[in-house]
């Protein structure tokens, strides 16, 4: 900054077409000022430099405290195991792009991540359509209890998830002579079923609130004109409704899909552990932790791969969020 | 093609009936026009005949079918929204042939009637269009190609044109009235602008507060008003109203007396009565060589002086000392309608005579009409 102010005096002597003007603002640092008085004084007489400053140091805040971690993980994977202990914090203490195959070749970590993905599918789907119904309801019938109906759903949200995991675990282990021919144990442990399940039920409320806000404003004629075309109130739903509400329902599908996919409580006990058992892609992370050692490098390496998925799909929707956002409000 | 009959339409809501006990027979092929202020039920009358919205009592049929508890995709009308309703994220094409794909037809079949739909409103080139990319008047040509690509029996119509500029409006309500001609279909149409109401339709229903009050054709609505309200509902500038009571030998105002023998028109003496005139039977005293058989004439004050154009309406107060009531005409004031070239200034003292042919008398507690002549 003060390399500035030195610069703009040796253009000024140097330059003979210069203005009287800015020769008149070159003459005031002859007053004797220190560099911190000298860059004070530039910014009380141009604010916008002030402003440009403070954006690039919380920008630059932000942008460290969220994606440094994320180096951290690139540098811990990279440095290989047995220079472990002389990672500096900047740079991997030596280069070893192995232990992204690594971690595919000493434990089925796709699997995991497979299972992961599936079991975050499976539930974004069922809360979507679950919430597409309940919001629909909540958002446009009226009817008597509608409220405390409500709150009483959102209420559910609020319970901590660990008060409902004893009775879960007990039941999901309760052998269950209907399940019998689906499910070879008879019993919902080891199942992709017992993960999303407990964690679509405590995701809905969330879904249904976004869903019925958005649902509620989509106009009373539109609903009306697909039911006298030819449509059900469910059909008039899934073919007006839910498209017309396109933002909302990628927000409350990609909170969903985010939530359950990165979930740590449910996803680490309702199944044993291993990938045939349809355990989650957190449980083949903790899995690099052997009894006698770590492998930080496999457990960065595997942290990395197991987002990239959602950041993937992060990007994607967030695009379609914005976009569907954006088309809504011009068309208004 | 059908008729559509509403026999004792009830619809109760927590705290008002919106529609009471209405009972309606619409011809096959017939445009009848539901008329009335806001919120007089005109609307949940037709939305129960769409089935958006389900009758508390009372049973509906298009053509001899009961169709009471049927659903709207059910029962083979279509229908033009006031707010217009296109889907907004389909195309023009997509939004016509919304009820036909639901329906499964065949896409040759979709096609051929799509075009068809949008040669008659005028829309062909535009069917890859959004509904956001068009005008008002397109958008509502749409929805009207959207209602009648399907061939439905009855077309439910819900102010359609409310939302449209005056310019566009006229245009579309002879548009509108040319569809029918074509379509031959029958048309229910719903709206609080009498002016429509008298220009398209077969019959007019006038509804007021949930209670049909009179269905005829637009002529005898004019002429021969049921009560008070469809009197003073049907037609512009609306009818004048002279509160007050049958006497031996005719009827007495606080300003006025009309002499007529109350036992031809089934008046008994003291009845409380009120006499309707229509501003163009209102004629000033040295016209009176215009009017067949005109009243005792009376004097008045003209107060305020309205050219129109191809005619003036001027305000008479019986009094100088009436004051002009802010909430309409009032006792005691007088519209009259005269000729654009009629010498006349506000402030004038004129006499004034009705057209005794154009006389309505009305019960005062019922509002019943009595009689349409004197």
């Amino acid at each position: 900054m003060s390399g500035d102010a030195t610069d703009g005096e040796v253009v000024s002597e140097t330059d003979p077409a210069v203005d009287i003007a800015e020769q008149a603002a070159t003459e005031e640092p002859e007053l004797d000022r220190g560099i911190v008085e000298a860059w004070a004084a530039r910014m009380i007489s141009n604010p916008q430099l002030a402003y440009r400053a403070t954006f690039y140091v919380a920008t630059i805040f932000f942008l460290v405290t969220t994606l440094f971690p994320f180096y951290w993980l690139l540098v811990l994977a990279l440095t290989p195991r047995n220079s472990l202990s002389e990672v500096g914090v900047f740079l991997p203490a030596g280069f070893n792009p192995g232990a992204f195959i690594e971690i595919f070749t000493t434990l089925p970590f796709h699997r995991y991540v497979f299972n992961s993905f599936l079991i975050a599918t499976i539930a974004t789907v069922a809360v979507l359509f679950v919430g597409s119904l309940a919001g629909y309801v909540f958002g446009r019938l009226d009817f008597r209890g509608r409220n405390p109906l409500l709150l009483l759903v959102l209420v559910t949200s609020f319970f901590p998830p660990a008060a409902f995991f004893i009775p879960l675990n007990r039941l999901f282990n309760m052998n269950v002579d209907v399940l019998r021919p689906l499910i070879s144990a008879g019993s919902l442990y080891n199942t992709p079923y017992a993960i999303f399940i407990p964690l679509s039920a405590i995701f809905l409320p969330l879904s249904i609130f976004i869903l019925m806000t958005f649902y509620s404003q989509i106009p009373d004629g539109l609903e009306d004109a697909a039911r006298v075309e030819g449509t059900t109130r469910i059909g008039a739903l899934f073919r007006v409704i839910v498209p017309l509400s396109a933002p909302g329902v990628a927000t409350a599908g990609v909170l969903t899909f985010i939530s359950v996919y990165n979930e740590y409580f449910f996803s680490s006990l309702m199944t044993d552990g291993q990938p045939e058992s349809w355990a989650p892609m957190l449980e083949g992370i903790l899995r690099f932790q052997g009894e006698f050692e770590v492998l930080y490098n496999l457990m960065a390496a595997a942290s990395i791969v197991a987002v990239l998925p959602v950041a993937i799909l992060v990007v994607v929707a967030q695009e379609k969020i914005v976009s569907g956002l954006t088309t809504g409000a011009v068309k208004e | 093609m059908a008729s559509v009959k509403l026999e004792g339409v009830t619809k109760r809501y927590e705290d008002v009936t919106a529609v009471n006990n209405m009972n309606l027979q619409i011809e096959d092929g017939e445009f009848v026009t539901f008329v009335g202020p806001s919120g007089c039920g005109k609307s949940t009358t037709m939305e129960t005949i769409a089935g958006l919205t389900l009758p508390t009592e009372g049973t509906i049929e298009i053509s001899g079918r009961d169709v009471t508890n049927l659903p709207p995709k059910d029962r083979g009308i279509a229908m033009v929204f006031q707010n217009i309703a296109l889907f907004p994220h389909m195309d023009v094409y997509d939004n016509i042939s919304f009820g036909l794909r639901l329906r499964k037809y065949e896409q040759k079949e979709v096609d051929r009637r799509v075009e068809e739909a949008a040669d008659i409103v005028q829309l062909t080139g535009m069917m890859d269009r959004m509904p956001s990319e068009m005008s008002g008047g397109q958008r509502q040509r749409v929805a009207i190609a959207r209602a009648i690509v399907r061939n439905p029996d009855a077309f439910l119509m819900d102010e359609p044109l409310a939302n449209l500029d005056a310019e566009l409006r006229v245009h579309m309500r002879t548009q509108l009235q040319r569809l029918h001609r074509e379509l031959d279909t029958t048309i229910i149409y719903v709206t609080h602008d009498q002016a429509q109401a008298m220009t398209m339709s077969d019959r007019i229903a006038v509804i007021n507060s949930g209670v049909l009050q009179q269905v005829a054709p637009p002529l005898e609505c004019y002429n021969e008003p049921a009560n008070r309200f469809v009197a003073g509902f049907i037609g512009s500038p609306s009818m004048n109203f002279i509160e007050g009571e049958a006497v031996a030998d005719g009827f007495e105002s606080v300003y006025t007396k009309i002499e007529f023998d109350p036992a031809m028109q089934g008046v008994s003496t003291g009845q409380e009565i009120t006499v309707g005139v229509r501003p163009e039977d209102v004629h000033l005293e040295r016209n009176v060589d215009q009017v067949g058989e005109p009243t005792r004439a009376f004097a008045a004050v003209v107060d305020v002086i309205e050219p129109v154009g191809k005619e003036v309406n001027a305000y008479l107060l019986f009094d100088r000392d009436v004051e002009a009531s802010a909430e309409g005409r009032g006792e005691g004031q007088l519209l009259i309608n005269l000729e654009p070239d009629t010498a006349i200034t506000e402030g004038d003292d004129v006499q004034v005579v009705l057209d005794r042919e154009n006389i309505h008398l009305f019960d005062r507690a019922s509002g019943d009409a009595i009689g349409h002549s004197l």
